[in-house]
């Protein structure tokens, strides 16, 4: 549950990155950026805000937002698994991977965890094939992820939400 | 200025496109995005026409947002031409696989659509008019939202937008008839949201939103008297036109 003085914090946030920029529509996508960094995802208050604040419809925005898939409009977890899914981890045995995930963590690629601690997201390439299979978490890298490791690297993230171990 | 369309000289302004020229000259472009009341979108790429420039090399561009230049040499029927919109046609029919009038065209053009999974109930062919209309008529709630297949035409998220006005301009402009308007017991739905209706003082039919008089009042800045239905209207300001006649 969002707890109201969550959402005036969130608002007060959305204010701040506005206020790096000057009105004008040319900033829309630097805005959603810092957003999308702040918040790992474009709050539906931040859109309003930002389509307010640069004088374009909420329409516009949002069909920007949902363009790109460096932004995501639904919340993301607080650590973003992204099990690369290209050719090389492929073969290399990303889907063994992103089923321990699954043991692990209860959720598929594009759902995130009920306590908004996990997600997991799948990417084409990374670029790093000979690193095959590659996870990325946030911005840290994990080379030549054996599935017995998926479960060492979520412990290094405070464990994983099975064990309920995050529950207020 | 002046330019040459299939070897027949026309006159042609600055500014102007190639579309604009040939409708003027009734020269026969096909054309599914264009609308004489927005500019032209090159979306659709249905009014390809082929151009001939100084040094002679041949350039297929969209005549519906390619500017005309002094001398320039268009040439809207070739075989090049003709492969392109089959393909356009083909396409668009396997999209739009529940809008008789996307398959009535790829019958037109002989060809076979081949039917992309889950499109089954498709009707939109993405031309973006119901955009244009919104922007200009309405208030901008509409738009081209996600990318690639999954492209469509929404309000943001999905839901009743605020601002919508119900005007029903988005439907009335749809070539396909792709956009939902449910209009029961002195109201319409449209878009995620629920209007009431006014009905019109002389004929009673059901013609506008209380949202949509708002919207036009603010726009104007002058307040309607009387609700009148767009033949009503009509037909009142004739009668007063009359008067004046000699």
């Amino acid at each position: 549950m969002v707890k109201v003085a969550d959402e005036a914090k969130m608002l007060a946030d959305i204010r701040e990155i506005l206020d790096n920029y000057p009105p004008e529509e040319r900033y829309i996508l630097a805005v959603m950026q810092d957003m999308q960094k702040r918040f790992n995802y474009l709050p539906k208050a931040g859109l309003r805000m930002l389509a307010f604040y640069v004088g374009v419809p909420l329409s516009r925005v949002y069909a920007m937002a949902s363009f790109y898939k460096a932004f995501s409009l639904t919340p993301k977890g607080q650590y973003v698994f992204r099990v690369c899914d290209g050719t090389a981890c492929h073969i290399k045995g990303s889907e063994t991977l992103i089923e321990q995930l699954y043991k692990c963590l209860g959720i598929r690629p594009g759902e995130t965890t009920p306590d908004g601690r996990f997600s997991i997201e799948t990417v084409n390439c990374l670029g790093a094939c000979a690193l095959a299979p590659v996870v990325v978490v946030n911005d840290r890298v994990y080379a030549k992820v054996m599935p017995g490791d998926v479960e060492k690297i979520i412990r290094e993230y405070g464990g994983y939400a099975h064990e309920g171990k995050n529950e207020d | 200025m002046k330019i040459m369309i299939d070897e027949r000289e026309v006159m042609a302004y600055p500014g102007e496109a190639i579309l604009e020229v040939c409708r003027r000259e009734n020269i026969f472009i096909p054309t599914l995005c264009y609308h004489p009341a927005f500019k032209g979108q090159g979306a659709c790429r249905m009014c390809m026409v082929e151009i001939i420039d100084s040094r002679g090399q041949r350039k297929l561009v969209a005549s519906c947002t390619y500017p005309v230049s002094d001398g320039l040499k268009v040439i809207t029927s070739s075989e090049k031409i003709r492969k392109i919109r089959k393909t356009l046609a083909m396409l668009i029919a396997g999209r739009a696989q529940a809008s008789p009038f996307a398959q009535k065209m790829a019958g037109e053009y002989e060809v076979k659509p081949f039917f992309f999974k889950g499109f089954e109930n498709e009707k939109c062919i993405l031309c973006r008019l119901c955009v244009n209309a919104c922007e200009e008529m309405g208030s901008a709630v509409l738009a081209a939202v996600s990318r690639g297949v999954d492209k469509r035409i929404e309000t943001p998220y999905a839901e009743g937008a605020e601002e919508c006005i119900g005007c029903k301009a988005c439907a009335e402009i749809c070539p396909t008839g792709a956009i939902e308007v449910k209009e029961e017991n002195g109201q319409r739905i449209i878009w995620h949201k629920t209007f009431d209706l006014i009905k019109c003082e002389s004929c009673g039919r059901e013609f506008a939103t209380p949202e949509q008089i708002r919207f036009i009042e603010d726009k104007t800045g002058r307040k309607i008297e009387k609700f009148l239905c767009e033949g009503c209207r009509k037909r009142q300001t004739a009668e007063v036109i009359k008067e004046f006649s000699v």
